[in-house]
C-alpha cells in the first residue's frame, strides 16, 4: 500500500517536471499589429487558418470576403438567429462543417489546437485562454471594443492580417462616409433613452458606445449616469423625461407593450407614442460596420416623419449589400 | 483486609470549578493507594465523575496539585500518562460503524507513532479474550447492544496496559452474571499489580468487591478508612436513605430503608 | 468478492482510466484511430499534433483531474472523521467557495498569490462555519451544514462580486467557476497546485491511523494519549492547503468530496487507515470519468461540478435521512 503511494507520488512529479514547452521564435515577421490588449501580433506570412471565437468579428472577416481563410467559428452562429445570415455567407456553415471550438466564454484549448491555426481571434478578457493557446506558440489577436474607432481599426488589422487592406480601407471609408451623411443641423435636438432588452429599468450611460450610437444620430442619450450598462429606477427615467425610447431588439416586449405599461404612463415618450424597437440583432449589431444601420433608424425615428417597413427593408439591403456584397433578406 | 497504604496517587488541595463562582471540586487532599480496588461512590451530580476526570488528566484543574508515581500530573507527556493511567469515560456517541477490533487496537495509541504493528494486534487480541468477547472481534461496534460496547471499551483500556484503571460506572449497562465476571476480573488485575478506581452505584457490588471508599459529596472528597463504612454517621449523612445491612459468610447486601 | 480483491481492483484501476482518457477528446480531426495507429505503428501523419495535444493538452488535464478528485476525496474523508459528522466536506462547510473566493480575489487585485490566498480564505471559511456552529462547545452535525450553508452564500456572493467588478462581460465565466471546470488546465496550472497539494496529502496520510482514535470522541483519544485539539488542528491545515490548492484552479466541484468517502466506506469499511489510499485512488480515477463526459462535446463545455452535483445531491439526501442522529 505504502510503495504504490509512493510511487504514483513520484509519477505525479516526474510527469509535473517535464512541462518546458519549446518556444519557437521566429526571425523573419513580416507582419504585426498591434491588438487591443497592446500587444504586438506578429505572424510570417498572412493568416490561411483562422479561428474567430468572436461573432462580430467573423461578420468583419466575411465583409472581407476571407472566409476561405476561415477554419474555426464561434459556436453562436450555429444558433437559430445567427445561422439564418451564415448560412447564406458560406456553404461550410449550411452544412454544418465549419468546427466551432468555442464561444465568447469558453474554448476547448484542444480543438483550436487540433485545428491548426495560424491565428486565433478572442476576445481580450479571455485571459486564461489567451494564456494556453500562447504556450502553443498560437498567434492570437486579442479584441476588446469601447467605440465605433475601434471597430474601424478592428476591420484595418484584419485587412493587414489577411492580406486584404485595400478591401478594409474601402470599408471603413465607405462607412464613415454613411455614417458622415446621417442627420446633423438640428436646433430641436432630441433626447433618447435606451432599453436593453432585459427590461425598461436597463440602459447604459454616458461612458458606453451606446451613448456613441445616439450621438451619431444626432439625439442626446437621456441617461446622464457614467457606467457603461447600468440599472436604474422608473422614478430617474421620469426625472430625464426623454423625448423618446428606443428599445435594442427584445423577444418578449414589444414597443406596444412599452406604451401600455402602467407604470410609464407619466412619461412623454409614452403620451406622444416615441418608443421604437431596434429589428433583429444582426441587423443592428454596433460592434460591427453594421453600426451604421441602427444610426440611421435612430435619426430617422427622431427628425424625419414617418419610416415605414419597406424603407427600413431598403435600407438594410442595401447595407448588406455594401459590407457582404450579397442581399442576405428576401 | 489488609490495607496497602503506599498512595500511587497523591492529590493535595485541589480545587476545579467550570466557572469561578461555582467550584465542582474544592481544596481536596486525598491518595489513592497503589494495587487496590478504590471506589468512588456518590450521588448524582455530585462531581465523582469531574474528579475521576480530573485524576486522568482528561481536565485540567485551576489550583492544587496531583502527583502520580511522584510524577506531576500536568507535567506528564500525554502519551506518557495514556502509559500510566486508562480512563474509561461513561458513555459515548460513536458515528462511523468501526469494527471492534479497530475499536481496541485505538487503546494502543501512545504505543503507535504514526500506524500499528503486529504486536498492537497481538495485544488486542489478548485484550478481547481477557473480556471474554473473542468472538466480537470482527463485529460492528455501534450495532452492538450497550453493555456489550462496554466491555468493548474495558478491552480498549485493557489494550492500552496502564498501570492505573480509572473506570467510570464500568457496569452500569451490564447484566447481574458480567457485573460480577468484570469485578472479579477487576479484582484479578489488582491483585496483578493494577490500581483500579472504580465509580460504581450499586452499594452490594461496591463493598464487596472495593477495598477503599472515596465519597464525593458537596464539592468535597471524602476518605472513610472504616472497616464497615456503611456504618460510617458521615455517610449515611450523604446518603439519606440507611441502608440494612445483611450479613453472610463474612460478606454483607444491603436492603433500603422503605 | 472479497475487499482484498477488491481493493487490488482500486489500486489497478487509475492506470486503465487514465489511459482510455487520452484517447477521449473534443477534436474532431484527432480520432482514436489516429492515435493509436501514432502510438502502435509509429504512424507520424499529424505526429507533432497529436504529440502536443497528448502530452500537453489531454495528458496535464487527466492528471489535474485526477489529483483533484483524489484530494477532495481525501479530504472529504478526513473531515468528516475530525467533526465527527459523517455530513460534512470541502464544499458543505464553505471551505470551496471560500477558496474560489480568494483565488478569484489574488487573480484581479493580487495582493498575494493565489494559492496562499486561496488557502487563507478557504481556512477563514471552515473557522467561519466551525465558529457559527459551535455553541456549549458543541457542534451538532445539522449545525455544521447549516453553518456551511451560510459561509457558502457569503464567499459565493462576494465571488460574484469580484466578478462583476472585474468585468462586467464575464458573468458566464463565473458560472465556470462556481461549477468547477478543467478547460484551461496545463501543466503550469499542474505546477501550480502540486505542492501545496502533496504536503497536505502527507500530512493526512502521516495521521490518518490517528483519525480513528478521534473518531471515538475527544475524551476517549485523551484517555488513550493523543490530542484531538492537535491532531484536528493539523488535519484542517493540511485538507484545507490540499483542497484549496486544486479548488484555485479548478473553481468548485460540489459535494464530491462528501461522496466518495461514503462509496468507500460501503465497500472498505471505515478504517481510515486502509480508506485514505481508497479515496485517493476512487476519487481521482470517477472524477477522471465524470470529467471524460464534460469534455466530450464540442463547442462548449458542461461544467463538471454540474455532473458532481447532479449524480452527488440525491445521494446527499438519502444519507441525510440515513443519518437520523443529527436531527435531535
Amino acid at each position: 500500500m505504502k510503495t504504490s503511494f509512493l510511487l504514483f507520488l513520484t509519477c505525479v512529479f516526474f510527469l509535473a517536471s517535464c512541462t518546458n514547452f519549446n518556444r519557437v521564435q521566429s526571425a523573419s515577421d513580416t507582419i504585426a499589429v498591434t491588438d487591443f490588449r497592446g500587444k504586438e501580433v506578429k505572424i510570417i506570412k498572412p493568416a490561411e487558418r483562422v479561428i474567430c471565437l468572436i461573432e462580430s468579428a467573423l461578420s468583419g472577416i466575411y465583409m472581407l470576403y476571407q472566409q476561405n481563410r476561415v477554419v474555426g467559428v464561434p459556436s453562436a452562429i450555429y444558433g437559430e438567429n445567427l445561422y439564418q445570415y451564415y448560412s447564406r455567407l458560406d456553404t461550410r456553415v449550411l452544412n454544418r462543417a465549419l468546427p466551432s471550438p468555442g464561444n465568447w466564454d469558453f474554448v476547448s484549448i484542444e480543438q483550436v489546437v487540433g485545428l491548426k491555426p495560424d491565428l486565433v481571434i478572442i476576445w481580450s478578457s479571455q485571459t486564461d485562454a489567451i494564456e494556453s493557446l500562447e504556450q502553443f506558440n498560437i498567434p492570437v489577436y486579442a479584441v476588446m471594443l469601447n467605440s465605433f474607432s475601434d471597430i474601424y481599426k478592428e476591420i484595418e488589422d484584419l485587412g493587414i492580417l489577411l492580406d486584404c487592406s485595400d478591401r478594409s480601407d474601402s470599408l471603413v471609408a465607405l462607412s464613415k462616409g454613411n455614417m458622415e451623411t446621417i442627420h446633423k443641423n438640428n436646433e430641436n435636438i432630441k433626447s433618447a433613452y435606451f432599453m436593453w432588452s432585459q427590461g425598461i429599468t436597463e440602459t447604459s450611460g454616458k461612458n458606453s458606445t451606446v451613448n456613441e450610437l445616439l450621438k451619431a444620430a444626432g439625439v442626446i442619450n437621456a441617461c446622464n449616469l457614467f457606467d457603461e450598462h447600468v440599472s436604474v429606477s422608473v422614478e430617474k427615467i421620469y426625472d430625464w423625461d426623454p423625448d423618446m425610447i428606443i428599445m435594442w431588439y427584445n423577444e418578449k416586449l414589444d414597443p406596444v407593450d412599452v406604451l401600455n405599461d402602467p407604470l410609464l404612463q407619466g412619461l412623454r415618450a409614452v403620451k406622444e407614442g416615441k418608443v421604437y424597437e431596434l429589428p433583429e440583432v444582426f441587423a443592428c449589431d454596433f460592434w460591427t460596420l453594421k453600426m451604421q444601420y441602427p444610426v440611421q433608424l435612430i435619426s430617422k425615428w427622431a427628425y424625419d416623419s414617418n419610416l415605414d417597413t419597406n424603407m427600413q427593408k431598403q435600407l438594410v439591403n442595401k447595407m448588406y449589400k455594401q459590407l457582404y456584397g450579397i442581399e442576405l433578406i428576401n | 483486609m489488609a490495607m496497602k497504604e503506599k498512595p500511587i496517587i497523591s492529590v493535595t488541595e485541589l480545587s476545579f470549578g467550570y466557572n469561578q463562582n461555582q467550584s465542582v471540586i474544592s481544596n481536596v487532599t486525598c491518595n489513592i493507594p497503589e494495587n487496590t480496588l478504590t471506589v468512588i461512590m456518590g450521588k448524582n451530580g455530585s462531581g465523582k465523575s469531574t474528579f475521576l476526570r480530573l485524576l486522568g488528566g482528561i481536565m485540567q484543574y485551576n489550583s492544587g496539585a496531583i502527583s502520580v508515581n511522584g510524577f506531576e500530573l500536568k507535567k506528564m507527556k500525554l502519551g506518557d500518562r495514556a502509559k500510566m493511567i486508562g480512563f474509561l469515560p461513561q458513555h459515548h456517541k460513536p458515528v462511523f460503524p468501526f469494527r471492534v477490533s479497530e475499536v481496541v487496537l485505538t487503546g494502543r495509541a501512545s504505543y503507535i507513532r504514526f500506524s500499528p504493528k503486529k504486536s498492537d494486534e497481538y495485544h488486542v487480541d489478548r485484550a478481547l479474550e481477557l473480556i471474554g468477547i473473542s468472538s466480537l472481534k470482527n463485529r460492528i461496534y455501534s450495532e452492538l447492544s450497550g453493555g456489550e460496547q462496554q466491555l468493548v471499551m474495558i478491552a480498549r483500556i485493557l489494550a492500552q496496559q496502564p498501570k492505573i484503571l480509572l473506570l467510570d460506572e464500568p457496569i452500569s449497562h451490564l447484566d447481574y452474571h458480567n457485573q460480577i465476571r468484570i469485578l472479579k476480573l477487576i479484582k484479578e488485575l489488582v491483585s496483578n499489580n493494577i490500581t483500579v478506581v472504580a465509580v460504581l452505584h450499586d452499594p452490594n457490588m461496591a463493598y464487596l468487591f472495593g477495598e477503599k471508599f472515596i465519597y464525593v459529596h458537596d464539592s468535597q472528597v471524602h476518605e472513610v478508612k472504616d472497616e464497615k463504612p456503611w456504618e460510617n454517621h458521615l455517610v449515611n449523612n450523604i446518603f439519606d436513605n440507611e441502608l440494612f445491612p445483611h450479613e453472610h459468610d463474612g460478606k454483607y447486601i444491603f436492603i433500603p430503608k422503605i | 468478492m472479497n475487499t482484498k480483491a477488491l481493493r487490488y481492483i482500486a489500486i489497478i484501476a487509475p492506470i486503465p482510466v487514465i489511459m482510455v482518457s487520452l484517447l477521449l477528446g473534443a477534436s474532431e480531426d484527432i480520432t482514436i484511430e489516429k492515435v493509436f495507429s501514432f502510438l502502435f505503428f509509429g504512424d507520424l501523419t499529424d505526429s507533432e499534433l497529436i504529440k502536443t495535444i497528448l502530452f500537453h493538452i489531454r495528458l496535464p488535464r487527466v492528471l489535474l483531474v485526477f489529483l483533484t478528485g483524489g484530494i477532495l476525496a481525501v479530504s472529504g474523508s478526513a473531515m468528516q472523521a475530525i467533526f465527527r459528522n459523517p455530513l460534512v466536506d470541502p464544499y458543505i462547510l464553505g471551505l470551496s467557495s471560500g477558496a474560489a473566493f480568494g483565488a478569484a480575489l489574488a487573480l484581479y487585485v493580487a495582493v498575494l498569490p493565489i494559492q496562499l490566498s486561496a488557502f487563507v480564505f478557504g481556512l477563514l471559511a471552515v473557522g467561519l462555519s466551525y465558529v457559527m456552529a459551535r455553541k456549549n462547545n458543541q457542534v451538532s452535525v445539522v449545525s455544521l451544514i447549516l453553518a456551511g450553508i451560510i459561509t457558502n452564500g457569503i464567499f459565493t456572493a462576494l465571488l460574484t462580486i469580484v466578478q462583476i467588478v472585474s468585468d462586467p462581460f464575464k458573468l458566464q465565466s463565473i458560472v465556470h467557476w462556481i461549477m468547477g471546470s478543467f478547460h484551461t488546465a496545463s501543466w503550469y496550472e499542474l505546477q501550480l497546485v502540486i505542492l501545496p497539494a502533496f504536503a497536505g496529502l502527507l500530512v493526512i496520510f502521516i495521521l490518518r491511523w490517528k483519525l480513528n482514535v478521534l473518531a471515538l470522541g475527544d475524551e476517549e483519544a485523551l484517555s488513550a494519549g493523543v490530542n484531538p485539539g492537535r491532531i484536528k488542528i493539523s488535519i484542517l491545515i493540511a485538507t484545507t492547503m490540499a483542497s484549496s490548492a486544486v479548488i484555485a484552479v479548478s473553481g468548485i466541484i460540489g459535494l464530491y468530496g462528501l461522496i466518495v468517502p461514503h462509496i468507500v466506506r460501503m465497500i472498505f469499511g471505515v478504517n481510515n487507515k486502509v480508506t485514505m489510499l481508497m479515496n485517493l485512488l476512487l476519487g481521482g480515477t470517477f472524477l477522471v470519468i465524470i470529467d471524460d463526459i464534460s469534455r466530450s462535446f464540442s463547442g462548449f463545455e458542461i461544467p463538471i461540478g454540474v455532473f458532481t452535483m447532479l449524480i452527488c445531491a440525491p445521494f446527499f439526501i438519502w444519507l441525510l435521512k440515513k443519518t437520523n442522529t443529527g436531527w435531535q
